[in-house]
C-alpha cells in the first residue's frame, strides 16, 4: 500500500513539474508575439509623444488686436530625440465664411526625450474690416477666434491643442 | 493532486486566452453622446454657424446652411459638399428632389429683399438659378409637387405662387393675402397651405389664415388678439393646426435661461375658431419651434416642460395626446429657429442644432478644431421612438 502511494505521489509530481515546464515555455514563446503589437514610438501614430502647454493667463489676455503674444511649451514626451519640431499656429474665425485665416510656423531644431522647449509667437488676432459686414448679415451673434497649434515632425510625432477664445 | 494539477493547466490557458482574444474599441461609429441623451449622433462638427437642417427625400442626404453658405453630405458620415459661394447668404434650404435643393436668401445686390434659388447637384459648379425675387417665404409641398413661395406685394399685401421642382412659376395667384406672410406649410395632402400672417398695419405677426391652392381662395382661421405674436411656422397635423404664440419680451428664447419666456403650444381646428393650449404638454409647458412628422400623425416640439427646465427635444403623439422627451438635455444650448429642427422623412428621428453652453474664458481642447462637437453650433440626430413609413415605403 505504502508503495503505490509513493508511485502515485511520485508519479503526480512529475506530472506536475512537465506541465509547469509546458506552461513556462508557453509563455515565453508568446512574449515576441506580444512585442510585436506593441505601438512603434517612432512612428507617432499610437497618441502624441508631442505634449502642448499653454498659458492660462496668456490666453486670458489676448485680445482681438494685432501684435498679440503666446508662449507655448512643446515637451517630448517620446524616449527619443526629435528633430525639426514644427510648431504652427492657425488663427481664424469662428465663422468659416471668412477667409481670414493667417498662419505662423516656428521650428525646434532639436528636442531630446523628456525634454520641453518654449515657443514664442507674435502675431495678429484682429479681424479684417472687409469681413465684417458679411458676417454680420449670415451670423446674429460675434464669431469667437480660434487658435489652433499643431506640432509635427517629419518622422509624424504630433501634437494639437485648439483654443476657442471668448467674443 | 491531479486536479490540483489539471486546475493549474486550465488556469494557465484561460489566462493566455485571454490575453489575445480582447477585442479593439469598436468605432463609434457617429455616435455620441454630447449632452442630449444616448443614441444622440453627431451629422456635423467644427467652426460655423449651422441651421436649417433639410433631409433629402430618400433620407440619404441631409443640407444646412453654414455661416450662410449652403452644404449637404451624406446623412451617414463623408465629406460635405458645397452648394453656394461665400457671396450668397441663405436663411433657408429645402430639398423639392433627390438631386435638387431650393435656398430662401439673398446675393450682395439684392440689399432689401430675399430670393428663392434652385441648384441641382452634380452640375459641377456653384451657379444658382433664380426661380423668384422679392420672396417673403418658402415651403416646399409633399410628395415632390413643387414650392410654394409667398411674394411681397407692398408692405400690405402678399401673393402665392406654385413652382415646379424644375423652378419654373407654373400658377400665380391673382387672390392677394392682406398683409405679409411670414412663414407657411402645406396640409398633409398637400392641397392647402397654413400661413402666419402679419395684417396691415400691425405690428405683430397675429393671424393664421388658409390658402386653398387648388381654388386660390382663402379664410381666417384666427386672429390673436392683445400683444400676442405667432412665432414660427404653423404646421398643419392630422389632428388640425398648431402654432407657437405669446407676448413679446425682450429677453432670448427658449435656448437660453428662459425664465421669462411666454410662448406657448396652440391648437385650433382648420376650420378656425379660437386656439386652445394644445392637449398633451402640460399647462406650464414653454414651446419654442415646433414640425409636424412626415404622416402629420406626431409634433416634434422644442420647449421646457416649465419655464425653470432645460430645453429638450419633445415629440407630441397628436392621437394619443402622449408627450415623450427625446433628448435628456443638461448642459445644451438648442437652437430654436423656425427652421431648425427637420424630421428623416421616414419620421424615424429629427434633426436639431444644438452647442455647449459658450464660455467667457478661453477653453482649450487636445483636438483639431474641425472635430470639435460642443464648442460651436453642430447638427444631431436624435432617434424618436415609432415612425411614420416602413424604410421600403420611403425608398419607393
Amino acid at each position: 500500500m505504502r508503495g503505490v502511494v509513493l508511485w502515485v505521489s511520485g508519479a503526480a509530481l512529475a506530472f506536475f513539474v512537465t506541465a509547469g515546464a509546458f506552461l513556462i515555455l508557453a509563455n515565453l514563446a508568446k512574449v515576441p508575439s506580444d512585442r510585436s503589437l506593441a505601438p512603434d514610438p517612432s512612428s507617432g501614430r499610437s497618441g502624441p509623444a508631442l505634449e502642448l502647454s499653454l498659458d492660462e493667463d496668456q490666453l486670458a489676455s489676448l485680445r482681438a488686436l494685432p501684435g498679440q503674444g503666446l508662449d507655448l511649451v512643446v515637451k517630448n514626451e517620446g524616449d527619443r530625440q526629435l528633430s525639426d519640431v514644427n510648431v504652427t499656429l492657425g488663427v481664424s474665425s469662428e465663422n468659416t465664411a471668412l477667409s481670414d485665416s493667417r498662419y505662423y510656423r516656428q521650428t525646434v531644431q532639436k528636442l531630446p526625450a523628456g525634454e520641453a522647449a518654449t515657443v514664442h509667437f507674435d502675431f495678429d488676432l484682429s479681424a479684417p474690416e472687409q469681413t465684417l459686414a458679411r458676417a454680420s448679415s449670415a451670423v446674429p451673434e460675434p464669431s469667437r477666434k480660434i487658435l489652433e497649434i499643431r506640432a509635427t515632425t517629419p518622422g509624424g510625432v504630433s501634437g494639437v491643442r485648439t483654443v476657442v477664445l471668448p467674443p | 493532486m491531479v486536479l490540483s494539477v489539471a486546475a493549474t493547466l486550465v488556469v494557465g490557458c484561460a489566462h493566455s486566452e485571454q490575453d489575445v482574444s480582447i477585442a479593439p474599441l469598436a468605432p463609434a461609429s457617429g455616435r455620441v453622446d454630447p449632452g442630449l441623451g444616448p443614441g444622440t449622433r453627431a451629422l456635423s462638427s467644427g467652426p460655423g454657424y449651422k441651421g436649417s437642417p433639410s433631409w433629402s427625400p430618400d433620407g440619404g442626404r441631409i443640407a444646412f446652411t453654414v455661416d450662410g453658405y449652403v452644404v449637404d453630405k451624406p446623412a451617414d458620415s463623408g465629406e460635405l459638399r458645397r452648394w453656394t459661394t461665400r457671396d450668397f447668404v441663405a436663411e433657408d434650404t429645402e430639398w423639392i428632389s433627390d438631386d435638387t435643393l431650393v435656398m430662401l436668401g439673398a446675393t450682395p445686390s439684392e440689399k432689401t429683399s430675399r430670393s428663392v434659388y434652385r441648384a441641382r447637384a452634380g452640375e459641377g459648379s456653384l451657379e444658382l438659378e433664380k426661380v423668384a425675387t422679392g420672396v417673403l417665404a418658402m415651403s416646399p409641398l409633399p410628395d415632390g409637387e413643387g414650392l410654394v413661395v409667398v411674394l411681397g406685394n407692398g408692405a400690405y399685401e402678399s401673393g402665392l405662387a406654385l413652382t415646379r421642382a424644375d423652378g419654373k412659376v407654373y400658377r400665380l395667384y391673382t387672390n392677394p393675402v392682406g398683409g405679409r406672410v411670414m412663414a407657411l406649410s402645406p396640409s398633409p395632402d398637400g392641397k392647402e397651405v397654413i400661413m402666419a400672417v402679419r395684417p396691415p398695419g400691425d405690428l405683430k405677426t397675429s393671424e393664421l389664415r388658409v390658402f386653398d391652392l387648388r381654388k386660390g381662395s382663402q379664410k381666417e382661421i384666427t386672429r390673436l388678439d392683445g400683444n400676442q405674436e405667432i412665432l414660427g411656422t404653423p404646421q398643419w397635423t392630422k389632428q388640425g393646426l398648431y402654432f407657437v404664440a405669446g407676448k413679446e419680451q425682450a429677453s432670448p428664447p427658449v435656448d437660453r435661461d428662459g425664465s421669462d419666456t411666454l410662448y406657448n403650444l396652440y391648437h385650433v381646428s382648420t376650420d378656425g375658431g379660437a386656439p386652445k393650449p394644445a392637449p398633451g404638454v402640460g399647462e406650464d409647458f414653454v414651446a419654442a419651434s415646433i414640425r409636424v412628422s412626415p404622416d402629420g400623425g406626431r409634433l416634434a416640439v422644442i420647449g421646457r416642460l416649465n419655464p425653470k427646465a432645460p430645453a429638450n427635444v419633445y415629440v407630441l403623439d397628436l392621437r394619443t395626446e402622449d408627450l415623450k422627451a427625446v433628448t435628456t438635455n443638461e448642459d445644451m444650448e438648442i437652437k430654436t429657429g423656425p427652421d431648425d429642427l427637420a424630421w428623416s422623412p421616414g419620421g424615424k428621428s429629427v434633426a436639431i442644432v444644438a452647442r455647449g453652453t459658450p464660455s467667457t474664458e478661453p477653453e482649450v481642447r487636445a483636438a483639431p478644431a474641425s472635430s470639435l462637437l460642443k464648442d460651436f453650433y453642430n447638427l444631431y440626430e436624435i432617434p424618436v421612438e415609432g415612425n411614420d413609413l416602413a424604410d421600403e415605403e420611403i425608398q419607393r
